[in-house]
């Protein structure tokens, strides 16, 4: 077997070599060398010298809001993504068009804009906060709606197109043999979209973790309590302080590769019954 | 479980889908639904599973009412044309679905459904794949298992919307005989929908003809394939050939010959078709009757027990088949080219509807 192996399939389109080429060279240019900078910059500071710098309380804390808040804003959106993808698909309804569109917003508005926006609405005497009995703004809860609102395309932009190439026939099929309509949910939907979904939360939950703009109106920036690491690290870049500034990205770099490889192996196994051969 | 369908109608927009249709079937009959795209067909299917709802009209199921109970508590198994198998979950997940979705009080053990399904993967011939996913699977294997599936939760009435319309030919009529023995072992009700009028004449006890969302004919299959009460199922239910000619006298005059109308005496100068199957034309080679019409032999088609002939008449350049048997053919020794005479023996008479003069 080993001596068939071949990296190309016969294709009446040419062009392997040249596509390929063209590939590696553009993620080496525009993914590998910027980040791999991280770490050669960051090595420019000694062992003890990052490991004081990166397990320090006030940046061990930002780790925790970060992760946390991009992970709860994922969740978050993975529900109502699911939801507003369900509804757009199922179902037709004046304005529907207007509605589909809009969830691509939080896309296209500049980031710092929807962190303003957010802010004034729920600070005490703004709009919402006005009417909720426990502080919104400038706590971590602000930092997660800032955080669910640029990522909600995602989920919704990856289950969408599956639903609608769901078997509807599949539901019906499940009925007849007797199923509610939950176990119809929950036993045939669910696992269907459940490959989508997860791409949409991996994506949604990256997305939160290096957002900057929106968060840092909304969170206040408190040391050990809404301070995000990405804000960290802006800090000590206008503190010339480089090393210091990469190392905690190298960290974060680290831990959110492990986390999307994770994710990854986790649709690898729930696609694996999907794709074969 | 006998099933009787009365008075139903159903519209879709300003489509009528289905007019006022009854049909009584008999416990353990394997009925076809046979039909063009388009004619109610499998509307009618889907309303009796509950899986579309009737403007009108009742669905029995023995002495219970069906009409308005919902399809998770109607108990019948429905066969779809594209398998609509649960893609995540393997063979025997797929069979054993029906019966894991039961309220745990009436949900079998772990072991009876493991026995049940095994059984049932033994009767389909797909005990081997037990642990594969759809997608490895053939088209033929994967209606097999749908059917296994339909068949796990023990339906009283079992449906099939063109279960082997998306299979390949010889798969197909495999799996309709395994269908008609599986139904002699079981006599499990069955409706099954088909637009190939050889499957519904091969499989079904009874067939129900329909045109436009209207019953045409019901019938066993020498019925409505010997004696067609329209010219929609003559044209229909295999090949057959056409006299257009005018009824004067009781006799159908076409070109410059005339044959006996029985039925039609009174009709004076009147449009009107004849009808007749391939297999009910002679040839001969001398005109003894003053009934046959001139033709030419344009193809012979002599693979299998009976030969094909295509011939072209001369008086209306109109396409003509006849079927031979291969003795008369050998005695006759037809040529391509050659000039015979055709002639009808059983001439079935239609006045068209829409044809006004």
């Amino acid at each position: 077997m080993a001596k068939n192996w071949r990296f190309k399939k016969h294709s009446i389109l040419p062009g392997f070599g040249l596509s390929l080429g063209f590939t590696m060279l553009y993620v080496s240019l525009l993914v590998l060398l910027p980040l791999s900078m991280i770490f050669i910059n960051t090595s420019s500071m000694g062992w003890a010298d990052f490991w004081a710098t990166v397990t320090e309380p006030r940046v061990v804390a930002s780790y925790k809001l970060s992760f946390g808040a991009a992970f709860a804003a994922a969740c978050i959106n993975v529900i109502f993504g699911v939801l507003i993808a369900w509804v757009l698909v199922r179902y037709s309804f004046p304005g529907k068009r207007v509605i589909d569109g809009l969830v691509d917003l939080p896309f296209a508005l500049p980031t710092a804009v929807a962190g303003i926006a957010l802010t004034t609405l729920y600070t005490e005497n703004g709009w919402i906060g006005q009417f909720l009995s426990f502080k919104v703004a400038f706590t971590s809860i602000g930092i997660t709606i800032a955080l669910t609102f640029i990522g909600l395309p995602f989920v919704v932009r990856m289950v969408q197109p599956v639903l609608q190439n769901l078997d509807q026939e599949m539901e019906e099929a499940s009925a007849i043999l007797g199923a509610n309509r939950i176990q119809t949910f929950f036993r045939v939907i669910i696992p269907e979209i459940l490959p989508a979904t997860l791409t949409g939360f991996a994506l949604a939950f990256a997305r939160a973790l290096g957002e900057y703009g929106s968060v840092v109106f909304i969170a206040g920036n408190m040391p050990m309590k809404t301070e995000i690491t990405p804000l960290i690290i802006m800090t000590k870049l206008e503190q010339y302080d480089y090393a210091g500034a990469t190392a905690i990205a190298a960290v974060m770099l680290i831990i959110s590769f492990v986390l999307l490889l994770l994710i990854n192996g986790i649709q690898w196994w729930t696609n694996r019954k999907f794709v074969h051969n | 479980m006998s099933i009787q369908i009365k008075e139903v109608s159903k519209t879709f927009g300003s489509f009528n889908a289905l007019n006022d249709i009854n049909i009584d079937i008999k416990t353990g009959e394997l009925v076809a639904l046979l039909g063009p795209s388009g004619s109610g067909k499998t509307s009618l299917l889907r309303i009796i599973a509950g899986l579309e709802e009737a403007d009108n009209g009742v669905i029995l199921f023995g002495e219970e009412d069906m009409t308005h109970i919902r399809t998770t508590e109607r108990k019948v198994g429905f066969v779809f044309q594209h398998y609509a198998l649960f893609k995540h979950m393997t063979v025997s997940d797929n069979v054993a679905y029906g019966l894991k979705v039961r309220p745990k009080k009436e949900r079998p053990s772990k072991k009876e459904i493991e026995a049940k399904v095994n059984e049932l993967l033994e009767l389909v011939k797909l005990d081997a794949f037990a642990d594969r996913y759809p997608s490895q699977l053939s088209g033929g294997q994967r209606q097999r298992v749908a059917l296994a599936r339909a068949l796990a939760v023990e339906p009283k009435v079992l449906l099939l919307d063109e279960p082997f319309g998306a299979l390949d030919a010889k798969v197909r009529k495999e799996l309709r005989r395994w269908l008609r023995r599986l139904h002699d072992n079981f006599h499990i009700t069955s409706i099954f929908v088909t637009h190939d009028q050889e499957e519904a004449l091969d499989v079904a006890d009874r067939i129900v003809v329909m045109n436009e969302g209207k019953i045409e004919q019901i019938g066993s299959p020498e019925e409505v394939y010997d004696h067609p009460n329209s010219p929609f199922v003559y044209d229909f239910l295999g090949n057959v050939n056409l006299f257009q000619g005018r009824l004067q006298n009781g006799k159908l005059l076409y070109g410059n010959v005339e044959i006996d109308a029985p039925g039609f005496e009174s009709a004076e100068n009147q449009q009107a078709v004849g009808y007749v199957r391939p297999h009910d034309v002679t040839i001969d080679r001398e005109d003894t009757s003053n009934e046959a019409v001139q033709a030419k032999v344009v193809h012979v088609h002599a693979v299998g027990r009976s030969v094909h002939i295509e011939l072209k008449r001369e008086d209306t350049d109109q396409f003509l088949e006849a079927e031979l048997t291969r003795e008369r053919y050998r005695e006759l020794e037809l040529k391509v080219g050659e000039d015979v005479f055709v002639k009808p023996n059983q001439l079935r008479v239609f006045i068209p509807e829409d044809y006004s003069i």
